[in-house]
């Protein structure tokens, strides 16, 4: 055994795709205090806890959707819609509390993702197609019926500025004033750790890898398809939902035509993850460190003193570059 | 201890008009190795669906165990203890090994929470029951077919298997690891676990049946021991036809000029030392089982796989062959192994794949395809190869194995070769088309092409060849002309070959 070396530790802890991101991710850091040594505050780091939460809970189902061999493409209609008929419904009927917030957006992702997966297992319709037609239906229902007028920071109900403003610890600054850990970032890591549960310890976990694989052998296996399908779209609904709430209560600002047209940029990290487009392969630590490397860049350059939009480029660079390593280093243990 | 397992009795199918299977009857013994072999067509993967129950018969019943079924479900077949091993395996290529193998046995339990420990311990064991070690932990896309093989014939194992039947199962593994399949088999045998292959690799099926099922156009043509055939007697079971088989005369000319020349082609871990010629007119049979070097050595030859050392010449002039498109410009062409992904655009039509190695000579003044001048181009092809097909506007994908190869080999001889690499040209081709293919090739021959043909069939090298190279190891271990051998000496020099020599490791 010469396992004891601590580089084949973390490959054992991390797979290897996983270490090469945390060691960019490291490696970046370290730059990034060298230029500017206030990105190494803890208070900075709780910030990038609290903003990526939103970004990381799409990406982790967006994760298991692109795991399973599909694609959703309507996550970020159906995260704008929970948020926005959330909100609304609030404001009509005066109940200020963010778990009714929480119950309602969860529950219209739950229902238009429940109709992903009802077209998508039961009529067997290609996931990029059915998720690209009903990313459309739904901002556009969203719009026509709901409304199109934003509601402002003055408008919005108290609950989503308190809940934005909750930390689950809290510590003081020396010099007065307190910042801490977001109950975001608690969510976002209990969501992480709920997915990986299920990925890796139950039946139905194992048949989303199962059904990435090899879908005819996963049929033949005596799996049954279309549930474990219809599971996975609900469930990337509900997720899309509780994000919609977390945007909101972080932004204090409710928009109907924010976030859809950002589908790419949370499809970015998961793939940056390790995830392979094609299905089957990837992990739920890869898609948590493909998030923070990209929210990491898209903080830093800020720090750094480059203009904020050098983040698509680099977001871009370091998906090409990191995608391109990837399939070459497989490539190459291909035979012939 | 000849206790029957499975009885089919008198079973018969329709599709839509057409008698699939007519009265068939076959019974399988406790620990019996069979082979069920039949051309395209036979009925022989009908007959098999009905024995998994995925298929219902019209007529007929099916004893297993003593127990009969009129309608036999697929579950029914399963809980009886018949596990069928599809040719494309059905495994998990992104899952482990210890996965795939008792990932099924927890689908059955019906466990909904999965004990890791559990899992890994289910494969071990299975494992070592059939004598086998792998790294249970590596993803089954890492591993080798013939370990894909073993990781299938364990979950079929898990799942009680009493009789394992395999489709195909020898296509795409090396000789060394067909034995070693066998032996696997042999070892299941003694725990009174039957075997059915289903093959039409006539060779093999000879070396590793001990009674082997023909079936031909539905009806079974009988029963044999494998010991009283022989490949003409099988072939002629199969096809119902009587194949003349000539051998190929070839007249050396006086001036031998030499067409192709390879001089110490060397590429690492591949194949080592290459020397060889090759003449005009010449059939050169390249034989050697998988793994060999005989494939990357074609297609160094065919600018796709870039030789590390060593010289080309070409009519007398050292060339260097870079890309496949510098191969056809300097007169070759190269008939791929696996037509069906290298040789053809399934889905496009005969017209659109006879045509494309040579668009350049049909263009108009305008630079654009002229249609007229394609189809008259199309048209006289697969009237010279005599294709047999309704229209050239058929897509490919329709067409049989004989007539898809011979679309292939029409696309190629467009291009005007002159000398003719062809990789296992009648594989998955049935017996009459397979000699009709042999004369095209003989014809070609004829008509002062070189060719290079690489098979790993003995008779087909050795009747259709007048020199045989025969590879192993990425070494060419033996060149002779065949007027001075035989089919029997050549099976020895190849098993005497593949026992020798490890595979190598890329």
């Amino acid at each position: 055994m010469n396992g004891n070396h601590w580089d084949v530790q973390i490959r054992r802890i991390f797979g290897q795709n996983e270490s090469y991101l945390l060691f960019i991710i490291i490696a970046y850091s370290v730059l990034v205090i060298f230029l500017n040594p206030s990105f190494l505050t803890l208070e900075n780091l709780f910030d990038l806890g609290k903003s990526s939460a939103s970004l990381g809970i799409m990406a982790i189902g967006v994760f298991i959707v692109l795991l399973s061999g599909g694609i959703d493409l309507s996550f970020t209609a159906i995260a704008i819609s929970g948020q926005y008929i959330a909100a609304n419904v609030l404001i009509a009927t005066g109940v200020d509390n963010i778990l009714f917030a929480f119950l309602i957006s969860g529950l219209v992702g739950v229902c238009l993702g429940a109709l992903n997966g009802l077209l998508i297992s039961y009529y067997r319709i290609p996931t990029f197609i059915v998720t690209l037609g009903t990313l459309n239906i739904f901002h556009g229902f969203l719009l026509t019926v709901v409304g199109t007028k934003a509601i402002n920071s003055a408008q919005l109900p108290k609950c989503f500025k308190i809940f934005g403003a909750k930390n689950v610890l809290t510590l003081v600054k020396p010099g007065g004033g307190s910042y801490g850990v977001s109950v975001f970032t608690a969510i976002f890591i209990a969501i992480a750790l709920l997915s990986w549960f299920i990925l890796k310890y139950t039946r139905l976990g194992r048949g989303i890898y199962a059904i990435g694989g090899d879908r005819e052998a996963a049929e033949r296996a005596g799996l049954n398809v279309a549930r474990i399908q219809f599971f996975i779209y609900c469930y990337v609904g509900i997720l899309a939902g509780i994000a919609g709430i977390l945007h909101v209560s972080l932004i204090r600002y409710s928009n109907p035509t924010y976030l859809v047209g950002s589908e790419l940029s949370v499809i970015a990290p998961v793939v940056l993850g390790g995830t392979r487009i094609t299905g089957g392969t990837g992990t739920i630590i890869g898609t948590v460190l493909g998030v923070a490397l990209i929210t990491l860049i898209n903080n830093s350059l800020i720090l750094i003193g480059l203009s904020s939009f050098w983040q698509g480029f680099f977001t871009g660079v370091i998906v090409a570059i990191s995608v391109s390593l990837s399939s070459y280093q497989s490539r190459k243990n291909v035979t012939i | 201890m000849a206790e029957e397992f499975l009885n089919v009795k008198n079973v018969s199918k329709y599709y839509a008009g057409v008698q699939a299977l007519d009265n068939v009857s076959m019974s399988i013994n406790r620990g019996e190795i069979r082979c069920l072999v039949g051309e395209n067509g036979s009925g022989k993967s009908t007959l098999i669906k009905i024995i998994a129950g995925v298929v219902k018969q019209d007529s007929g019943e099916i004893i297993i165990n003593g127990k009969s079924y009129k309608q036999l479900r697929p579950i029914d077949s399963i809980n009886e203890g018949i596990q069928v091993i599809y040719q494309d395996l059905s495994l998990f290529p992104n899952l482990s090994v210890a996965e795939n193998i008792s990932l099924n046995q927890l689908i059955e339990e019906n466990k909904k929470l999965i004990n890791w420990n559990e899992v890994k311990s289910i494969a071990w064991k299975e494992l070592s029951n059939i004598k086998k070690e792998l790294d249970l932990n590596e993803r089954v896309e890492n591993l080798s077919i013939a370990n894909k093989q073993l990781v299938a014939i364990c979950r079929a194992l898990i799942q009680n298997a009493k009789l394992i039947i395999m489709d195909e199962p020898t296509t795409a593994i090396t000789k060394r690891e067909i034995d070693n399949l066998l032996e696997v088999i042999f070892d299941l045998k003694k725990r009174g676990i039957s075997t059915l292959f289903v093959s039409h690799k006539l060779s093999e099926i000879l070396q590793i049946a001990e009674k082997v099922t023909v079936l031909r156009d539905g009806k079974k043509v009988g029963d044999f021991n494998a010991s009283e055939l022989d490949y003409d007697t099988l072939s002629f079971y199969m096809s119902g036809r009587k194949i003349v088989h000539s051998t190929f005369d070839y007249q050396a000319e006086n001036d031998k000029k030499t067409l192709l020349e390879v001089q110490n082609l060397t590429k690492k871990g591949q194949y080592q030392d290459i020397s060889f010629k090759l003449h005009p007119g010449e059939i050169v049979g390249m034989i050697g089982s998988l793994g060999s070097g005989r494939t990357e050595l074609a297609l160094s030859l065919f600018g796709l796989n870039k030789p590390d050392s060593g010289k080309i010449y070409i009519n007398g002039e050292l060339v260097k062959i870079n890309s496949p498109r510098e191969a056809i410009d300097l007169g070759l062409s190269y008939l791929p192994e696996d037509r069906l992904k290298q040789g053809l655009f399934l889905k496009q039509s005969i017209q659109n794949n006879i045509v494309v190695t040579n668009l350049k000579n049909l263009l108009s003044k305008f630079q654009l395809i002229n249609d007229k001048q394609k189809s008259k181009y199309a048209k006289m092809w697969v009237d010279e190869l005599s294709v047999n097909v309704p229209s050239i506007e058929v897509a490919v994908q329709a067409l049989s194995g004989g007539n898809q190869q011979r679309v292939v080999i029409a696309k190629w001889l467009a291009t005007n070769p002159r000398i003719f690499i062809l990789d296992s040209p009648t594989v998955g081709i049935d017996v009459a088309s397979k000699s009709n293919i042999h004369n095209i090739i003989r014809q070609l021959a004829r008509k002062g092409i070189g060719v290079i043909m690489i098979s790993d069939e003995v008779p087909e090298i050795v009747r259709n060849c007048n020199r045989i190279i025969v590879m192993a190891g990425g070494n060419i271990v033996r060149e002779m002309n065949t007027v001075d051998t035989t089919e029997d000496e050549l099976f020895e020099i190849l098993s005497s070959n593949s026992k020798n020599s490890e595979r190598y490791v890329p």
